[in-house]
């Protein structure tokens, strides 16, 4: 790269348009600008009313669930034959949105595009807060979480297993599997980072416990060797992640046998959905913490350029899943599928919801083509909204305009949510941005020691 | 790169004359094998008729492949694409070859020959009558003549626009084609995954019209680019053998090569494996027969087969390092990994009837008079893709040979051919 400079008639064809780091940063002004992020800077009003905001709503979580698990789960609105509701619907969303940050950190790695770098911290995080709050709706919809271990499989005086044949079983082996490899993977991504907060804080509780969360990091030569290695093996521990989490979670409904439900092509496409969902909850979390913390020299446009442009192809993915749905529904010539599309799509009492799903998942993303939209802020970040309400619409399709039609047209019914499935849903929205908030006040967001191996000139030439 | 240079390279980067005899051989071997197939198709005619779609479904598949792997290059850029763009482009403008060769195709269905949807008393059923307004004659080959216009199209202007960057001497001209291919190459994968899912449908899927499933397009699009992947990594292993080329083609290259290849492996598993999954789960009267035929009597044994050979045995060989960057290694993998494309088609297409289930077609009517008519179906299964693959070779030798091996005016060529240290 460097000896590219010195040659004049290069410059036209190799000037890249927007760089991952902005022109004129040294290793010591990326840290400088990262860590005071956590240790120097006044922390911004915006954090206090944002933080007061999601504290509010996660306690009206926790109210929701004392309540819950004081009465049951007779308090939410699903009942006979929509037996899943909101719960699920919340469950694949946020577990959904966890796929984008696994994405950027795991393959996108391996895959060696180094523009991830600045985004991939942050978006571990979000995954990180994303299963948290998926994991609580599967637990709360058992009744009683404090028997929850009855999922696993162990020997017991009861002579209990649960079915070994049925996806929500894998479901528990992999979401947990997901969350304690996410977990770890952030973790330890986070190490060197520690020791450069420690080695820079002034307050002694800061020193002692940045201290004890670098385990003793003094940045050897022997040590960054085994950091290495271990990092890259956790990458290729959390790929396949990315795929299997997901696939299981549309097995949930593809093994059954109701239309609707049960179509092949619900792997890929739930795939796709997750990282279409999770990457618009990316740019709904970067573009304002590059604006209020002048991050722009780190996340620059082109993050937000290529984090668009995947969302064009996801979400395009996506359109393909709906389509052969449709197509196959007809094709199939059989009555019940084609009436799950009937229903679905215009006679059904749901039909507004499909609509909807149109318009906001597939038609306005469309704006994506345009590279003008791409470079605008204010667009990708009213899209990504519109984006993740169409993702949790899409749940809501899937899941309540196929069971409140089911075989028997005697236990038809309709499905309405109860307060206190709106609560629970707006409470783990005010977790997620609680925990989200302390990690951006607390930890630095970007990742420093990773940052300054992508200055020019900083990285030794890559190897064949 | 200075002029001189420039002009140096254009003479150094022909294709070696070894491609031309190459592809005199695989004119005569396809003559031969045409020959052995219309022996064939007189002993057991509608096994030929699947045996032909088998080795048609499988040649097409390497051109149009070609064509989705070109344009996802141009979106993503890389070195590994540099070097086999001309390959795969030559190998996209096969593509008359196979429209002329659809003609046999068309003359099965006009008489009734290939698909139960042409035959009258099976046209009858009321599940075929429903689809009557998809599945009827004129409207199938319509389809057929549309994709192969957008094909075509698509073809057309990723070749010449990639031969115009060569000729181009002024850098901003090299910048606007290479936008030009970069703007086509976004809707032309869009059209590429509309095209060929309803291909699949068509040509492959309506051979059992009363069975359906939502991931099929899918799973002939990945298999068709493993196809076209492969083949260009056998392609560039053996230019390579040409001294003047060797420097060309570095271990480097393989590496991403064998990293693609595993990747399209594990798709195809992974599509193929949620496709069974789903379909042994919901076991229902509409689905599972589809399994049935091709699990039991015999052909779950090419299950195993395909199971192990395309999936175990390749994802194995590509999880190693040095075998990715080994040319010598690689190709063997891309080899069997050709083979099994075949085997995967034969599995899939071969164990239809041209009769209904419901009309009693499960004893296999199409196969003949059975013992030596069936053997004959069978082996043909793997003489038409030599056959058809003998003609297409042909084309694509003269097509490869028409133009520079690698393209001159990439801006990216420099990078793909510097030295792993960085030389330049």
């Amino acid at each position: 790269m460097a000896s590219r400079v010195d040659e004049p008639h290069d410059d036209l064809i190799h000037v890249t348009p927007n760089p991952v780091i902005e022109p004129g940063h040294t290793a010591a002004s990326v840290t400088d600008k990262i860590s005071a992020l956590v240790l120097k800077r006044k922390t911004p009003l915006a954090w206090y009313i944002g933080f007061f905001i999601s504290f509010s709503l996660a306690n009206v979580l926790m109210f929701t669930i004392a309540y819950l698990v004081t009465t049951g789960i007779g308090i939410w609105g699903n009942n006979w034959p929509v037996g899943w509701a909101f719960d699920i619907i919340n469950f694949v969303w946020w577990i959904g949105i966890g796929h984008a940050g696994t994405l950027i950190s795991a393959i996108l790695l391996l895959l060696r595009q180094e523009w991830r770098t600045s985004i991939n911290r942050f978006a571990e995080a979000m995954t990180l807060f994303a299963v948290a709050c998926a994991g609580l709706f599967p637990l709360l919809h058992t009744g009683r979480p404090w028997l929850a271990y009855w999922m696993l499989p162990y020997p017991n005086t009861m002579n209990i297993y649960p079915q070994f044949r049925s996806p929500l079983m894998w479901d528990v082996f992999a979401v947990s599997t997901y969350a304690s490899v996410s977990a770890l993977f952030w973790y330890v991504g986070l190490i060197p980072d520690f020791a450069t907060l420690r080695d820079r804080a002034k307050n002694r509780a800061f020193k002692v416990v940045y201290g004890m969360l670098a385990l003793g990091w003094r940045g050897s030569a022997r040590h960054w060797h085994r950091y290495e290695t271990a990092y890259l093996l956790l990458a290729g521990l959390a790929t396949p992640l990315v795929l299997s989490v997901h696939t299981i979670v549309s097995f949930d409904f593809a093994v059954s046998q109701l239309p609707g439900w049960h179509a092949t092509i619900f792997p890929p496409y739930f795939v796709a959905g997750a990282i279409y969902a999770g990457f618009a909850m990316v740019l709904l979390l970067t573009i304002p913490l590059r604006k209020f913390y002048g991050l722009e020299d780190f996340i620059t446009l082109r993050h937000l350029r290529n984090s668009a442009k995947i969302m064009l192809a996801t979400g395009l993915i996506v359109g393909y899943g709906y389509m052969m749905e449709a197509f196959m529904a007809w094709y199939s010539a059989s009555e019940y599928e084609g009436f799950m599309l009937k229903n679905r799509i215009w006679t059904g009492p749901y039909w507004w919801a499909y609509a909807l799903l149109l318009i906001t998942n597939i038609i306005i993303p469309q704006i994506l083509w345009s590279k003008r939209a791409r470079h605008n802020t204010a667009i990708l970040f009213i899209v990504s909204l519109i984006i993740s309400v169409g993702m949790w619409l899409e749940r809501f399709v899937i899941i309540v305009t196929s069971l409140h039609r089911d075989f028997l047209p005697s236990s038809w019914a309709m499905y309405r949510p109860t307060i206190f499935d709106w609560s629970m849903f707006i409470g783990t929205i005010g977790l997620f941005f609680t925990l989200l908030l302390l990690f951006i006040r607390f930890l630095p967001a970007i990742s420093i020691f990773e940052m300054r191996t992508i200055l020019p000139g900083a990285a030794p030439k890559e190897e064949g | 790169m200075s002029a001189e240079a420039a002009a140096d390279t254009k003479t150094t980067y022909n294709a070696p004359s070894s491609v031309g005899q190459l592809g005199g051989r695989a004119l005569v071997a396809g003559v031969v094998a045409l020959v052995l197939c219309v022996v064939g198709a007189f002993v057991n005619p509608a096994g030929f008729w699947r045996a032909y779609l088998v080795g048609y479904v499988f040649w097409t598949g390497v051109s149009v492949g070609s064509l989705a792997i070109i344009m996802l290059h141009h979106l993503s850029g890389g070195g590994w694409g540099v070097v086999i763009r001309r390959p795969l482009e030559a190998a996209a403008r096969t593509l008359p070859v196979m429209a002329i060769l659809f003609l046999p195709i068309a003359f099965a269905v006009f008489t009734h020959r290939l698909y139960p949807w042409t035959v009258p008393e099976e046209a009858d059923l009321e599940i075929i009558k429903h689809k009557a307004i998809y599945l009827n004659i004129p409207f199938f080959l319509g389809r057929t003549v549309f994709y192969f216009a957008m094909w075509f199209m698509l073809s057309y202007f990723l070749s010449k626009w990639s031969l115009a960057q060569d000729s181009a001497d002024d850098p901003r001209e090299r910048r606007r084609l290479k936008d030009r291919l970069q703007n086509l190459s976004g809707p032309g994968i869009l059209l590429f995954g509309l095209t060929v899912t309803f291909a699949a449908v068509d040509w492959v899927m309506s051979l059992e019209p009363e069975w359906f499933s939502t991931i099929y397009g899918l799973l002939i699009m990945v298999g068709w680019g493993l196809t076209s992947l492969a083949f260009a990594i056998v392609t560039t292993v053996v230019i390579s053998k040409d001294e003047r080329l060797a420097h060309v083609y570095q271990p480097r290259h393989f590496h991403d090569h064998g990293k693609l290849l595993l990747a399209f492996v594990m798709l195809w598993a992974y599509f193929s494996f949620s496709q069974f999954l789903i379909i042994w789960s919901g076991n229902l009267p509409e689905e599972i027969p589809w399994y049935m035929r091709r699990l039991f009597g015999g052909w779950g044994y090419v299950a195993v087969a395909l199971v192990i050979g395309h999936f175990a045995l390749p994802f194995v060989l590509l999880l190693s390092r040095e075998r990715k960057r080994r040319a010598r290694s690689l190709v063997v993998v891309a080899l069997l990994v050709l083979m099994m494309r075949v085997v995967d088609l034969f599995w899939t297409i071969a164990p239809s009837v041209l009769a209904m289930p419901h009309h009693g077609g499960g004893a296999d009517a199409a196969h003949g008079g059975g013992g030596m008519a069936d053997v004959v179906a069978y082996v043909l299964n793997f003489i038409t893709p030599i056959a058809i693959g003998g003609f297409w070779l042909w084309w694509y030798a003269r097509e490869l040979a028409s133009r520079p091996l690698l393209p001159l005016g990439d801006q990216g060529l420099e990078d793909a051919l510097a030295d792993a240290n960085g030389h330049h």
